[in-house]
């Protein structure tokens, strides 16, 4: 027990224009959970994709007892293959020459209730919802039981209720001598199922503590260095129609919505909350126009008396950032002027006006606090949080008429989800009508005018801001009365 | 021929004539998609199809001539479209060439290259001397040769096979696996290089085989632009095919029928330009395809390096 089962010391890398990893020792012992934690950018998924030796360092050494698994922050699954061929990519179970296919998928079925991560082995991954994918690129770490296992924030796009049963096949694992390293931004879970907590910033670990002997609160504050900034205020706004969605029927039988009826108006923000799987999906791609659908999605076109134009401005934070959202292989100022190049201040006759758009990207950057080496490396290197950042921003900056926000907050630390909801009650206060789509119950709590509740595809309940309820909500959302 | 009484005569005669030339025309267009399927489905966009099987089919009759044996011109195509696809899968994996330069780079090498060889080896430009064919005796009633029948039959037991592999195997998984995510497939703790190299190679011994038919099963020598585009018809074989190795072999069926059509009509038109008639397999390539687009997905790291 006392000789570590994975041994940093002195770890070090740099990035052209960052040195992501300045000086780490980090311990982990078999049998333990061990919480990473600290700001976007800190350096946590270099120093994990390190210790799984996926990365050079440029210093240190890395001793490792035993086999490394690493679930990756971002997946890396293959789209067009089915569950089973994903966890058992490499390790097909075979009859003769060929894979036996009846007990690869009795493999994953087993392996899924075992660990309480429902799934479907013949599924095609490109189909499941994030938070499924999630579950797959988990089993495909479990299958392999490594004897030191790395998750770089495994539970990002997880439902509440399918947290807890994670971790409970985390504790297990660990019970039976496993060495775990989990890499979260969300708090009460490094209080509830962790050991021992290491806090990073800007490279170095800042504190590190046993678990028992700290709370929510210091965590954080190590985290950032300081107080965490306060959400803004709601301002008095007196709504105008802008959303007006009536018997939408969209997707598959499954998954999609079945007759829904929402009206957003401009100066609130709706909440839909719901557990993942029931229609958030199809409802978001519905209105977004990416996905047929049946019923009528109508936007007011006088919105605001301020704006004449007779086009609505509508942007969308989408639920996966690398499907959906950003090019990776562009620079900072392409992205933050993609979708947006026609606006008078960036386009200029035919061309782009270079200047403005790296002037907007700059505002862009420090308004939402996104943390790069500069404007013009590829978005590929920045850090998963500040992708998010940069995502939120290109969607804010404008102020449309109206923002669908598909967990805005996804993989971002406490401080900067404090900046980000704070930007969407600014953008809110300021007239914008704002679809907030969250798995987080306290996010659409915090944020929300009124609220929605979404299960099996259709409106289960609503309530407004003054009434809220947040047990009767959560009944609704497990599809009880 | 006599005692084939009803391949001869009216119209069925002219029906089974017309199915047993399209399956000659198919052939070779069979190979080259198959070898085309193959390469693009582990993530290479292989261009270079046509110069694979024209260094097949240039070897082969080398061979052919030099030993005078047919089966051994044959082994010389596969071997030869093998070593280039080897040259051409270095290229693009351990070098990181561009895909489609290398691929265009491979077509002016073998074209160019036989040519020379024709001069060095025949001391004549143009064509070979005539050689040995892989098997030329005539089969009863089918209007082939052996030589024919046989790799007509094997270029459809390939298409089998290759189904069976991609789908059913381990290795086959691995390869599509590849070529829609290699990171994937290296986080799996395999290298996904390894499986690009063996498809490029595998996909240069298909494309030299199908060369090899032309020049000594088809026919009995080797002459510049024997492929004729062959190649490219092939690549647009298997998009029409959606990159599967079934869809792949009959859109080089439908391929090869034009091409088949292009003699019947000729028989039957006599005023029509031989020119026109000429394009219709092309033109049918460029149809098909422009009918394709929008339906259907190259896999998804397809012309990515890793
Ligand atoms: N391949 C790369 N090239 C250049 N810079 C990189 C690269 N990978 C990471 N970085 C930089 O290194 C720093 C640390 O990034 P890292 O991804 O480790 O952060 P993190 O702590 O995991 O953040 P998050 O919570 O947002 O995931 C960031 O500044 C990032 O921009
Ligand atoms: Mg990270």
């Amino acid at each position: 027990m006392s000789t570590p089962a994975l041994r940093l010391r002195g770890i070090r890398k740099a990035f052209p224009g960052v040195v992501a990893v300045d000086g780490v020792d980090l311990d982990l012992t078999a049998g333990e959970i061990h919480a990473l934690v600290g700001e976007n950018g800190a350096g946590k998924s270099t120093l994990a994709a390190i210790a799984f030796g996926e990365l050079h360092p440029d210093a240190g050494s890395v001793e490792s007892n035993g086999t490394v698994g690493l679930v990756h922050q971002h997946f890396e699954l293959v789209g067009r293959l089915n569950v089973w061929q994903n966890v058992l990519l490499g390790r097909e179970p075979r009859r003769g020459w060929r894979i036996d296919a009846a007990a690869a998928r009795e493999r994953v079925r087993a392996l899924s209730k075992a660990n309480e991560l429902d799934i479907d082995p013949d599924a095609l991954v490109e189909d499941l919802p994030i938070g499924a994918q999630q579950r797959v690129e988990l089993l495909r770490e479990l299958e392999r039981d490594p004897s030191i296992l790395l998750l770089d924030e495994p539970t990002a796009a997880l439902a509440p209720a399918e947290i807890d049963g994670f971790f409970a096949s985390v504790t297990q694992l660990a019970r039976r001598g496993t060495a775990v390293l989990i890499v979260t931004h969300k708090l009460q879970e490094v209080i509830a199922y962790s050991a021992r907590v290491s806090v990073m910033r800007r490279g170095r670990i800042v504190a590190a503590m046993p678990t028992a002997e700290t709370s929510v609160d210091e965590i954080a504050r190590a985290m950032v260095g300081g107080e965490l900034p306060q959400i803004a205020q709601r301002a008095q706004t007196t709504p105008r129609p802008c959303l007006t969605v009536h018997a939408l029927q969209a997707g598959s039988a499954e998954s999609g919505v079945t007759g829904i009826d929402l009206e957003v108006r401009g100066g609130e923000i709706v909440g839909i909350a719901g557990v993942e799987g029931n229609g958030q999906t199809a409802l978001a791609d519905a209105i977004a126009g990416v996905l047929p659908y049946r019923g009528s999605v109508r936007f007011t076109p006088e919105l605001s008396p301020k704006r004449e134009r007779s086009r609505v401005e509508t942007s969308v934070i989408p639920q996966d950032r690398h499907v959906e959202g950003l090019v990776l292989n562009f620079s900072i100022v392409e992205n933050a002027v993609l979708g947006r190049q026609n606006r008078p201040g960036i386009r200029r006759g035919v061309l782009l006006d270079r200047e403005k758009a790296r002037e907007d990207a700059q505002a862009i950057v420090e308004r939402f606090d996104v943390r790069a080496a500069s404007l013009d490396v590829k978005v590929r290197t920045l850090s998963g949080g500040n992708q998010q950042k940069l995502l939120v921003g290109r969607a804010l900056i404008d102020q449309p008429h109206f923002v669908l926000a598909y967990n805005p907050t996804r993989g971002i630390d406490v401080g900067a989800a404090a900046l980000v909801q704070s930007r969407l009650i600014e953008t809110r206060n300021a007239g914008t009508a704002v679809l907030l789509i969250s798995f987080d119950l306290d996010e659409i709590l915090a944020l929300a005018d009124r609220i929605c509740v979404i299960y099996r595809g259709a409106i289960a309940g609503r309530f407004d801001r003054a009434n809220v309820e947040r047990a009767a909500i959560g009944r609704l959302m497990a599809g009880s009365q | 021929m006599s005692g084939c009484g009803f391949v001869e005569s009216g119209f069925v005669g002219l029906v089974v004539s017309l199915v047993l030339l399209t399956l000659v025309k198919s052939a070779p267009i069979v190979y080259a998609a198959l070898g085309g399927v193959i390469s693009e489905r582990s993530g290479v966009i292989n261009i270079g199809l046509e110069g694979l099987m024209a260094a097949g089919a240039f070897a082969a009759a080398v061979a052919s001539y030099s030993l005078h044996a047919g089966w051994v011109g044959l082994l010389a195509g596969i071997v030869a479209g093998a070593a280039v696809g080897y040259v051409f899968a270095l290229a693009v994996t351990k070098f990181k060439v561009d895909q489609v330069v290398a691929g265009m780079g491979i077509n002016l090498i073998c074209s160019g290259g036989a040519a020379y060889g024709l001069v060095l080896l025949f001391n004549q430009p143009g064509a070979s001397k005539t050689v040995p064919q892989l098997a030329s005796a005539n089969v009863r009633c089918l209007n082939m040769n052996a030589g024919e029948l046989v790799l007509v039959v094997l270029a459809f037991l390939l298409a089998i096979a290759l189904h069976v592999v991609l789908y059913r195997t381990p290795w086959g998984l691995r390869v599509r696996a590849t070529g829609e995510n290699p990171l994937a497939v290296k986080s799996a703790g395999l290298n996904p290089l390894r499986f690009r190299m063996l498809a490029v190679i595998t996909s240069g011994a298909l494309a030299g085989l199908g060369g090899a038919f032309l020049a000594i099963g088809e026919l009995n020598l080797y002459s510049d632009g024997m492929t004729a585009g062959r190649g490219f018809i092939a690549l647009a074989a298997v998009i029409f095919g959606r990159w599967t190795p079934l869809g792949a072999t009959g859109a080089a069926v439908v391929f090869g029928l034009f091409e088949a059509l292009q003699y019947w009509i000729a028989g039957q038109v006599a005023w029509l330009p031989a020119d026109a008639l000429a394009a219709l397999p092309y033109v049918a390539a460029l149809v098909a395809l422009a009918g394709v687009t929008g339906r259907v997905r190259a896999p998804a790291a397809d012309g990515v390096p890793f």
